[in-house]
């Protein structure tokens, strides 16, 4: 599935964060370049992602001993103990990618060569703005896991863990995320636009322990598709 | 980093014989598409057939001509059999980077066009699409690269015996660009070219319809287009904005709509009826060549077949107005309307421009580009002529970097056509050249290049015997131009004149016969356009500004399309705007009356530069009431301002502490302890990144103004030199931000930094390094996977320059993993660094 998604708000404090506030003072001055720059993101921004569901297919270990999760009807295969943990008990899994688009990358570049205040903070704005996006196409693997019956743990993204960064190619080209999206891959595997996100989540029979007890502090919380259904995704 | 281009005289095209040279065309009825007199019907997608077929996600797809031709050749005859003309070949990301080992271009193409062939295909269409990666700027792959990886494709399809080329699902005008000049320049068969638009009607990377069309028609391509990305009722309006604007047949392969999964399987929501009505839509407006893209299937291609049967191509116009464009959008100007050319990057008689471009410092550049868009200029004049420097590869690398600050299209400025065709080869747009002029030798070595890459020209009426005195004998050359561009195929609204500006102190009949020659060429080679630097005209005189504005309102008068002046002066864009009214183009002087309402003679201040303008507004600024009080001592002040990280008073503060003590005083009393504090406030935790960079900054101001005091002064030689240091990030890396954070520092404290930029080659480093027997270099990785590419530049900086010192930051960076790529330091953060420094260099 293409999906594009309206967010009109990315949470300040994380914006602070990924530049290290821990709560120092700071000038009206700088508090509103840091705002105009939010702003700024949010209004170059295209919030885009593309999912599809795989079923587990297989488990196994490679001649060398690594461990694979085998899916169906597609050559991605998720190696490592790390997705050995993570997909544990998966009968189906999530694959995502998002990014927040091309204009974001232009607009860190122009800053780059003009404005390198401004390019530190609309680089954490646009962090947090993809991370957003990948809440919000998290919630959709989740809605239609759900719809299966299934139950969903949460996201993990090659490079993590021993989750190969090999993985991207043909995770991108299982999802056709370059037509779709324009995400490209250099030669040492990093995405163009930057501000991208690709990952995996699994879907089981029962009910994850990394589910969240309550739907207040769930990342996927605006984005989601069950709750005005009278349901939960823990049931 | 920088763009790369063709080694000195390295020419890929053969200049003699290009222009002449027609189209391998196979047939007589595909000769009439070429015309835009038939229809020309391609397939269906083959994705969407290969995946109902059971193709796994994630699998290269073009594999399957080599290992199951059969199936390849059943959905090629599927579509053929529903009247298809056009098979288009398996091989869209056929080419070496996509498909390393698992098999040659060669044979995939050689096997992919003996399967279009077998199906019984009238014509075969060799398919390239894009690369994988994404082109530099913005991505890392040099435009070079991605020619050779298209021209390995080319050869191979043509050698195996394919009709024409299509390019196709394209977001990037310049790989468009490279791989349309990839075929032109490595077959003569035809190229057809399809970009993919999103519904904010703009490609990924932001180009528009009309840049699109204008860019390609203008390079040769055969036809341009659209296709994937949309369903056909999407596509129609942006191709129809294609339509004008495209001097060659334009075509349309829409999705069927946009996909679902449905029970695990995709499927797509447009139907065959629902298409072709779109399609009839397309027809109607002189669409001509037609197909499908993504989810079409050959009940698809079969309904396009019974619609174009029977029917004539419908009727189109293609405008004839000036129009240049960059990869995002077209500027251009039908009869009757001006535009302004902003003449700022050039160096000549100006010290600035010369000091930046010597240094390799770019930012000066490129805010100048920023702050002439803002002042109204629709292209910018990009000029690099140093005797000092290498023109070939600061003009390549200031056309890259430009893209990355403004979207307007260039005029590339250079005498040496070498340069110009560097600079016009990877620029992603349509550029406009200065310039021919009537010399023969000239003409001979600049309009081959302006047609090869299909640009507009500007033709100085000059010629082997000099300016002529009079508008008669400017005419003369001026014809001459018209009528050597027009045998080489370039159009006559692709030529500007320019009738050359004199001073009218030392000839007072020069203002009059300039100004008849424009009204002369105008009359007497319809079609063509004219421009004028004025500011000439006033040398020698007091109160240039009102002479050159005077001039510039005559020569609009005289019919002058484009004006080359600085339109960072009010006084020459209040010429513009006010001209814009007076001959109508400015309809209802809506801009004029918008822009305009508040101003008047009576306040001066409105009447400054618009840099000066700003400048007294942040004066204003720093006496409001809103600022917390301010001791009275300026040095107090300065350094209060480079506490609280603003820049804005900060020139005029320093002013006033070099007015009280000296430069040196402002320096090393001031501005470097200031620094100092922001550094122990930093590392306490007491400031946090944006406060550290905003502080920077504000030092950086202050040391900008004592550099501009001390050389009006002369006496540069007090302020000693610290010493050079290089930074980048390492090469595979794309991330340039602690890089930045770095440079900013080092430069406050002082030192001369050579910025390399990201995503820089070892050897490009070490020559850098050499080149000015550089001490210490700093070098940032932010992944794990380029943590190599730092080793293998410091084992090659310790073979070449034994003498450099090596520091290295960056996220996945620490003690331990410096000491094991070799580095002499590790530097956790830009504070750290600028102590290393100090360390190394004092």
């Amino acid at each position: 599935m293409v999906e594009s998604y309206a967010i009109d708000s990315i949470d300040r404090s994380e914006v602070l964060r990924y530049m290290g506030y821990t709560g120092q003072s700071m000038s009206s001055e700088l508090e509103g370049r840091i705002n105009a720059n939010m702003e700024r993101c949010l209004s170059i921004g295209v919030p885009r992602g593309v999912w599809r569901i795989f079923d587990v297919d297989g488990r196994g270990a490679k001649e060398d001993g690594t461990p694979f999760v085998r899916l169906a009807g597609t050559s991605l295969e998720l190696l490592g103990t790390s997705m050995q943990k993570h997909m544990d008990g998966a009968v189906a899994v999530g694959v995502m990618a998002v990014t927040v688009g091309m204009g974001v990358e232009r607009e860190l570049r122009r800053l780059s060569l003009t404005d390198r205040v401004a390019q530190v903070v609309f680089d954490a704005a646009a962090t947090t703005l993809v991370e957003r996006t990948a809440d919000a196409c998290e919630a959709s693997i989740v809605a239609a896991g759900h719809e299966r019956g299934l139950f969903a743990n949460f996201r993990f993204s090659p490079g993590y863990g021993d989750m190969p960064m090999a993985t991207q190619p043909v995770l991108l080209q299982a999802l056709d995320a370059q037509r779709q999206l324009g995400i490209t891959l250099t030669d040492t595997l990093l995405m163009v636009p930057t501000k991208s996100v690709t990952a995996v989540v699994g879907l089981f029979e029962t009910i994850q322990p990394s589910t969240h007890a309550s739907c207040a502090g769930c990342p996927c919380f605006d984005f989601c598709t069950i709750r005005p259904t009278g349901h939960t995704c823990r049931g | 980093m920088s763009a790369k281009s063709p080694a000195q005289g390295d020419s890929r095209w053969p200049k003699d014989r290009l222009v002449l040279r027609s189209r391998r065309v196979r047939d007589e009825h595909l000769a009439a598409v070429l015309r835009g007199e038939e229809f020309l019907l391609f397939d269906g997608a083959m994705g969407t057939q290969l995946q109902a077929r059971g193709l796994a996600a994630g699998e290269l797809p073009e594999l399957l001509c080599l290992t199951n031709p059969a199936e390849i050749r059943e959905v090629h005859a599927s579509y053929v059999s529903a009247g298809a003309e056009v098979v288009t070949t398996n091989t869209f990301g056929a080419n070496a980077a996509k498909l390393g080992d698992a098999a040659s271009v060669e044979h995939v193409f050689s096997a992919a066009v003996a399967c279009a062939r077998e199906a019984g295909a009238r014509y075969v269409a060799a398919d390239l699409g894009p690369t994988g990666q994404l082109l530099e700027p913005m991505g890392p792959l040099p435009f070079d690269d991605a020619y050779d990886l298209f021209a390995e494709q080319v050869r191979a399809a043509d050698a195996a015996g394919a009709d024409l080329f299509v390019i196709e699902t394209m977001t990037d005008l310049a790989e468009a660009k490279a791989a349309l000049l990839a075929v032109r320049e490595n077959s003569d068969l035809p190229a057809f070219v399809t970009m993919t638009f999103g519904e904010d009607g703009r490609t990924f990377l932001g180009t528009t319809p009309e840049a699109a069309a204008v860019t390609l028609s203008s390079l040769g391509a055969d036809a341009v287009g659209i296709n994937c990305g949309l369903g056909p009722a999407a596509v129609a309006p942006l191709v129809k904005r294609m339509l004008p604007w495209a001097s060659c047949p334009v075509m349309a392969q829409a999705n069927a709509g946009l996909p679902h999964v449905v029970d695990g399987v995709t499927t797509y929501d447009v139907g065959p009826e629902e298409y072709a009505a779109a399609v009839a839509d397309m027809l109607d407006a002189g669409v001509t060549v037609f197909g499908g893209c993504c989810g079409t299937t050959p009940e698809h291609i079969s309904r396009e077949r019974e619609l174009l049967t029977g029917r004539m191509p419908a009727a189109r116009h293609v405008h004839d107005s000036f129009a240049v464009s960059s990869a995002q959008a077209i500027c251009s100007l039908d009869y009757g309307q001006v535009g302004v050319i902003g003449e700022r990057i050039n160096p000549t008689g100006k010290r600035l421009m010369k000091e930046a471009l010597r240094s390799g410092d770019h930012d000066y550049v490129m805010n100048m580009a920023i702050e002439q868009g803002r002042a109204g200029a629709q292209i910018l004049d990009v000029n690099a002529g140093l005797p000092e420097i290498d023109e070939r590869a600061v003009m390549c690398q200031l056309v890259s970097e430009l893209q990355g600050v403004s979207t307007l299209p260039l005029q590339i400025d250079a005498a040496d056509p070498a340069v110009i065709e560097a600079a016009v080869r990877s620029y992603p747009g349509k550029a406009l050249v200065n310039s021919t002029n009537g010399k023969a030798q000239t003409m001979a070595d600049v309009l081959p290049i302006v047609k090869h890459y299909g640009c507009a020209v500007v033709g100085l009426t000059l010629d082997e015997d000099g300016i002529p005195a009079t508008a008669e004998g400017r005419l003369a050359v001026a014809r001459k131009i018209v009528r050597e561009c027009e045998q080489l195929g370039i159009p006559r609204h692709d030529v500007v004149i320019d009738c050359l500006t004199m001073a009218a102190s030392t000839d007072q009949t020069q203002p009059k016969a300039i100004l008849d020659a424009i009204r002369l060429v105008k009359q007497e080679l319809p079609g063509v356009r004219t421009v004028l630097g004025v500011s000439n005209v006033s040398f020698g005189l007091p109160f240039r500004p009102l002479v050159n504005g005077t001039f510039l309102a005559a020569a609009f008068s005289a019919g002058l399309d484009l004006a080359i002046i600085n339109p960072c002066l009010t006084r020459m864009m209040d010429v513009v705007d006010s001209w814009r009214v007076l001959s109508g183009e400015d309809e209802s002087a809506q801009y004029f009356v918008a822009n305009y309402a508040e101003r008047s003679d009576r306040s001066p201040a409105q009447a400054l530069p618009v840099e000066k303008a700003a400048a007294s507004s942040a004066a204003a600024s720093a006496v409001t009431p809103a600022t917390p009080a301010e001791p009275a001592d300026p040095a107090a002040r300065a350094r209060e301002l480079v506490l609280a990280g603003r820049k804005g008073p900060m020139p005029e503060v320093v002013a006033q502490v070099i007015a009280e003590h000296d430069p040196m005083y402002a320096i090393n009393e001031v501005l470097i302890p200031a620094l100092d504090v922001v550094g122990e406030r930093f590392e306490k935790g007491v400031f946090f990144l944006p406060q550290l960079m905003a502080s920077a900054e504000a030092a950086k101001a202050g040391f900008e103004t004592i550099k501009a005091a001390v050389d009006a002064s002369g006496q540069g030689d007090n302020v000693p030199e610290k010493g050079s240091i290089v930074v980048c990030t390492v090469h595979g890396d794309i991330h340039d931000i602690g890089k930045n954070i770095v440079r900013m520092l080092l430069e406050n404290y002082g030192y001369n930094v050579i910025d390399l930029g990201r995503d820089v080659p070892p050897q490009v480093v070490v020559d850098a390094v050499v080149k000015d027997h550089v001490l210490l270099c700093g070098l940032s990785a932010l992944m794990t996977a380029t943590v190599p590419a730092m080793a293998e530049t410091i084992e090659l900086l310790r073979k070449e320059a034994p003498w450099c010192k090596v520091v290295v930051g960056g996220a996945v960076l620490n003690p331990e993993y410096a000491e094991m790529v070799g580095a002499d330091f590790y530097a956790k953060d830009a504070t750290e660094t600028a102590r290393i420094a100090s360390e190394v260099l004092g």
